[in-house]
């Protein structure tokens, strides 16, 4: 167990060793001026001033093995270069925009779990009745829906003829509310930082913005999830153990509940890990559609305004993320089934 | 055969076949459903008009036109030809490196195995999506930039996939046969293992059809894919950004700009899903009731 902990964190560095590499050989093909963004976290980078100056200033025409150990020192240090969409440094971008996203990832995550599971032990447990048809054409109606196509349907009824979800993250009364001193931030994610100062109106309008995205983000995952659950749940139920439980004169409630589910939920902590993966490639459209300022509409307005070490920034912090997270969910799931030998 | 005439039988996936067939259809009869001008290239969605402003269906253009006066009905038609080129690019050549990496990296096993597969952990463990937005941030938007990293990011699976398919069937006698008369390492992948180990491969690569035609249209929506004009249905999605609001009063006013392509590529999607949950059914032994 511990050999694999350590194994995995050796791996860590590997990955990001790969990645850092294969960027810098993409960012190297670039043209002299979002080569220098790229390098120098500096409003310098925007102002086309004086490229020579600049290049000796910050060292640009080193050999490429001493520019990339440096821009590597760099990254270490969370010096990611100048976004000239967003007009500061990448990673001030980044720390600004993490948390919206963050709340808005968590907000998704939780109902996706809770429904996703209930669901799909219902349709398991009903396995070839009408219920559980009906909720696997759910399951597949809701899993053909792509996002941009369902986000813009949520926007136009949701906000355009019932007036609940309006786009964006706060109303405006209510940012002017939140950049105030007396107003502390404590996590960023304004839900969070209302109900911690108090304040329910606020906490009222963040909720009413972030509905409809996480509507649209985790719809996808409710299906998902539910598949899942169903058919390790069918798996489950058709085990002796769960037959001996039933012979032995348990009631059915009890059977599911404590025989079954408990390890039919085996599966479904890697369909977490995955989910984490989707969600994060999900907020690029969903944030962009509901106008929501996190990391992806971050990373699309930076996109189509082509400002690659923005790009660049958001695409690492996502890749540490992303390893981080799928380490502890492998760890995780030895410690739920200790048939697993994590070697 | 016997998996095409169950999926006959079951209702849901007989509709996603016939949805299926039925966009097939229009790929192909595109020249003649909506006959491109003249000498003007068939993806470029022609413009009925210059002004801003959709105009609602009318009998001479039964879908209406979109934002810049684009003709719905000829995008959608030509875009499905797209999707399909989209989709069937991006497969072929995911299941190709997949195939290659994986069969040599189960045959030959060893260190060679070991690189190559903590190769592809490397790749696995970035979100493609954000890997083929840097890479059109950094080559530009356009339809080729969006295929390329989609392919790099996406061969992952299958190539494990095969990899497992080939471990279990390497010791088989009749390979082990084919290794003692001599027959060279590419005979014996290419004739005797890989026809044995390829089918559910193939299966579920082309299952993601569907997947990868709706990731290319969302780059496209967001304006990262195919240019303003071309024949996408995403493209033609971002045109009604703009105007899903409609306006003071009437809110649904440009209903059409959004419910068209929005429908279209649900349905889309919809049919390979439902085929391949079907798919997934009959290939599963342990649900066969």
């Amino acid at each position: 167990m511990l050999s694999y902990i350590i194994r995995r964190l050796l791996f860590l560095p590997l990955v990001l060793f790969g990645i850092t590499v294969l960027i810098f050989a993409l960012v190297s093909t670039l043209g002299p001026w979002t080569r220098v963004a790229t390098f120098v976290p500096s409003p310098d980078a925007e102002r086309h001033v004086n490229l020579e100056a600049m290049i000796k200033k910050y060292h640009l025409d080193d050999p490429p093995l001493k520019m990339y150990l440096r821009w590597l020192n760099n990254l270490f240090h969370g010096n990611l270069g100048w976004s000239q969409s967003s007009h500061m440094t990448v990673a001030e971008a980044i720390g600004h925009r993490f948390p919206a996203t963050l709340e808005l990832t968590l907000f998704a995550v939780l109902p996706v779990i809770v429904i996703g599971i209930i669901l799909g032990v219902i349709s398991a447990v009903h396995h070839n009745d009408p219920i559980d048809h009906s909720t696997r054409i759910f399951a597949i109606v809701l899993w053909s829906l792509p996002d941009f196509v369902l986000g813009l349907a949520v926007l136009m009824v949701g906000f355009g003829v019932l007036g609940w979800f309006p786009p964006g993250r706060l109303s405006s009364w209510a940012h002017l509310e939140v950049i105030k001193a007396s107003f502390r931030a404590f996590t960023g994610m304004y839900t969070v930082d209302a109900l911690l100062n108090g304040r329910l109106d606020i906490f009222w309008d963040a909720l009413r913005h972030i509905i409809a995205p996480v509507i649209t983000l985790s719809c996808l995952w409710w299906a998902f999830m539910l598949r899942v659950t169903r058919s390790s749940m069918l798996d489950v139920l058709n085990q002796d153990y769960v037959r001996t439980a039933r012979a032995k004169g348990l009631a059915e409630p009890v059977v599911i509940k404590k025989h079954a589910l408990r390890n039919a939920l085996i599966p479904v902590t890697t369909v977490a890990g995955n989910m984490l993966l989707g969600l994060m490639g999900g907020v690029v459209i969903v944030e962009t559609v509901f106008n929501y300022p996190g990391l992806g509409l971050l990373t699309s307005t930076a996109a189509t305004r082509l400002d690659v070490p923005c790009v660049v920034g958001v695409a690492l912090f996502y890749a540490v993320i992303l390893v981080v997270v799928n380490l502890a969910v492998d760890i995780l799931y030895s410690v739920i089934d200790p048939r697993v030998r994590l070697e | 055969m016997e998996i095409i005439r169950r999926l006959l039988k079951n209702r849901i996936s007989l509709f996603g076949l016939v949805l299926l067939v039925f966009f097939i259809f229009v790929a192909l009869a595109a020249p003649w459903l909506a006959p491109p001008k003249e000498g003007a290239d068939p993806y470029r969605i022609p413009r009925r008009g210059w002004r801003l402003e959709p105009t609602p269906p009318s009998r001479e253009y039964p879908l209406g036109l979109t934002q810049g006066q684009y003709d719905i009905y000829y995008g959608l038609v030509w875009g499905t030809r797209t999707a399909f080129k989209v989709g069937i690019i991006v497969i072929t050549f995911r299941a190709l490196i997949g195939i290659i990496l994986g069969s040599i990296s189960a045959y030959y096993g060893g260190l060679l195995d070991e690189i190559l597969m903590r190769f592809t952990d490397i790749f696995m463990s970035f979100p493609y999506l954000i890997g083929v937005v840097v890479f059109v941030a950094i080559f530009g938007p356009g339809l080729n930039n969006v295929i390329i990293p989609l392919i790099c990011l996406g061969w992952m699976p299958y190539a494990r996939m095969i990899r497992g398919n080939i471990l279990a069937i390497k010791q088989e006698e009749y390979v082990l046969a084919a290794r003692a008369i001599g027959v060279s390492d590419f005979k014996i992948i290419t004739r005797h293992i890989l026809p044995n180990a390829i089918f559910p491969v193939l299966i579920q690569a082309s299952m993601q059809i569907g997947s990868i035609v709706i990731t290319v249209s969302g780059l496209s929506f967001l304006g990262l894919g195919a240019p303003e004009g071309y024949a996408d249905w995403g493209q033609m999605l971002s045109f009604a950004r703009n105007w899903m609001l409609g306006e003071q009063g009437n809110v649904l006013k440009y209903w059409f700009t959004v419910v068209y392509p929005g429908l279209t590529m649900v349905l889309f999607v919809l049919a390979w899903n439902l085929i391949g949950d079907a798919f997934r059914d009959i290939m599963d032994p342990r649900i066969q009731a």
